[in-house]
């Protein structure tokens, strides 16, 4: 009971702190990857590309939007408590390292909600024909995780908050730009095919727009997307200094 | 076991947070420290062997020079630093082993620490002391009575970030101050204020105390130190070189009278200052210089400081009011 009062405290300290920030929050949560999905609408050729496009564009936007919010934001945010002393601050209570950890991650969860939610709106009054599973839920939840994680690492590790935020932001666009999000893996270079083809980024646009097509066979992308996502979590959470030594 | 009796107790005072403690209920040694060393990985010794005991609603200031390692030493104790080598004991509990328990027992205001800048007081208050474990009635209760203390009632509904600094400064005294803890760490907390909240943070510690709190801070203060403290501690370079009360340390100088005097010659000079070991000796020098501008006092906290560590605190420093 008391675990889940300090993440519940941690998340609303969290969200109480983005009462200043919603500007910036729409912008990276809805307004960019929305403006990607027009923009990647319009430069892609003909109508019959088009249509089978738009589903592409759209999933794409939702994993840009996960990735602007869960790396660039979150690991934005535990740069902020690292290098301004605020985790110092929560160090001085007796509130356990994973409480802290756990209600960012909630935090993160309830921002790739929003977002996600109303992305598939906007689809929707765009006109995209989306037929979303169940499966939608735990992709997006280990897609989250993964990123978070990857945010978490940078955070814990930066040497400087320009630095961290820095990469974070590198990271959270990149990865986007970098896998086959919003083209197909047969239009890039077949040098980049293959490593491009381990990123996480690959394995949850695949997820999503399998699952937004009405699909549940994401299997071999969940187990991909859970082992990243243990993986990632567990080395930032391993190099976040609670007690320094 | 230890643990969970202390943990227990505590959590029964938490219970009732805002009520006066009269019993008892903690051991009569609030710190214990053996042999505590620090060393950085870069090779500076920090803190060499220190040896402390605070006993329960008893009050210590840690005085010393920029970098004589008050810092790292108070970090030891409130857990955020893993010494080298020694023990801390809080109440008994282990606190390297235990860090958690131990922060359960402790109230702490770092000398550096960000506050959440969006929030305002009076959430950032009521949300800590939640984290504290406070139930959300003990929270407001707790919140209102900080704000109270530490006259921060008018800015109770505005953010954080838009304080002065001074207020700020109260805010974090007020988090580590909360759920009323039996030990309160305070790494220099008056530092910046202006008197008039220096003179309310004062009060809100001699309360804590009179209710039966510990209190270990570190000050750059003489009069701070000098006022508050049952005994003061001297540490630099890393080593506690002095500890007991103010008329313990003060039989640590041989030349306990200070005379203060302008030079005949130099009317337009500085003020002198000279030691002497008895009153006789400052009248035999004042008569054989034939002064007739001077002032004789016994050698304060300041000449000890100084003649333990050889550095005197600036005129800033010093000056508390």
């Amino acid at each position: 009971m008391r675990r889940l009062t300090e993440i519940i405290c941690v998340f609303r300290i969290q969200l109480m702190s983005m009462r200043a920030e919603v500007g910036p929050f729409l912008l990276a949560g809805l307004v960019f990857p929305a403006g990607m999905y027009l923009f990647a609408n319009a430069v892609s050729g003909s109508e019959n590309a088009h249509q089978q496009n738009r589903l592409r564009f759209l999933a794409g936007s939702i994993i840009f939007s996960l990735s602007l919010t869960s790396i660039s934001w979150l690991g934005y945010l535990l740069l902020e408590n690292r290098f301004t002393g605020r985790l110092k601050l929560l160090a001085t209570l007796p509130l356990a390292p994973s409480s802290y950890i756990s209600g960012m991650l909630v935090f993160a969860f309830v921002q790739a909600t929003l977002s996600t939610v109303t992305l598939l709106v906007v689809g929707r009054a765009l006109g995209v024909p989306t037929r979303p599973t169940i499966m939608l839920v735990p992709v997006l939840m280990l897609t989250v995780l993964t990123f978070c994680g990857l945010g978490a690492v940078i955070a814990a590790r930066a040497r400087s908050f320009t630095q961290g935020s820095l990469l974070t932001d590198a990271l959270g666009a990149g990865l986007v730009f970098l896998s086959p999000v919003y083209y197909t893996a047969e239009s890039m270079p077949a040098s980049m095919r293959t490593v491009c083809g381990f990123l996480p980024t690959t394995f949850a646009a695949r997820a999503v727009q399998t699952t937004l097509t009405g699909g549940y066979q994401v299997s071999s992308e969940l187990v991909a997307l859970g082992l990243m996502a243990l993986a990632t979590l567990s080395l930032g959470f391993r190099l976040t200094r609670w007690r320094e030594e | 076991m230890i643990e969970e009796t202390l943990i227990a107790r505590h959590q029964q005072h938490e219970a009732a947070p805002f009520a006066p403690v009269s019993e008892p209920v903690y051991p009569s040694l609030a710190v214990r420290v053996r042999g505590i060393s620090k060393r950085y990985r870069d090779g500076t010794e920090a803190n060499c062997g220190i040896d402390l005991d605070v006993r329960r609603g008893e009050l210590i200031s840690i005085l010393g020079p920029n970098g004589a390692g008050k810092t790292t030493f108070l970090r030891q104790i409130t857990t955020e630093l893993r010494p080298t080598a020694g023990s801390v004991e809080i109440f008994n509990l282990d606190a390297i082993t235990s860090p958690q328990a131990a922060k359960r027992l402790m109230g702490i205001t770092p000398q550096e620490a960000g506050i959440f800048q969006s929030l305002t007081v009076c959430e950032h208050l009521e949300l800590f002391a939640r984290l504290k474990g406070l139930s959300k009635v003990d929270a407001k209760t707790g919140a209102a009575w900080v704000m109270e203390s530490l006259d921060l009632v008018q800015q109770a509904k505005k953010r954080v970030g838009t304080l002065s600094g001074g207020q700020r400064r109260r805010i974090l005294i007020g988090l580590a101050l909360l759920n009323r803890p039996p030990l309160l760490v305070l790494d220099e907390p008056t530092t910046g204020l202006d008197p008039a909240s220096r003179q309310a943070v004062w009060g809100v510690i001699r309360r804590a105390v009179t209710e039966g709190a510990s209190v270990i801070l570190s000050t750059h203060y003489m009069e701070e130190a000098e006022r508050l403290s049952d005994r003061i501690g001297i540490i630099t370079q890393g080593r506690l070189i002095a500890f007991g009360t103010l008329d313990e340390l003060l039989t640590r100088i041989e030349l306990s009278y200070r005379l203060t005097y302008r030079d005949r010659l130099d009317p337009f000079g500085s003020n002198c200052l000279r030691y002497f070991a008895s009153f006789n000796e400052v009248q035999h020098y004042i008569a054989g210089k034939e002064l007739s501008e001077y002032s004789i006092a016994r050698a304060s906290l300041e000449d000890v400081y100084f003649a333990l560590t050889g550095e005197r605190f600036t005129e800033e420093e010093s000056k508390s009011t």
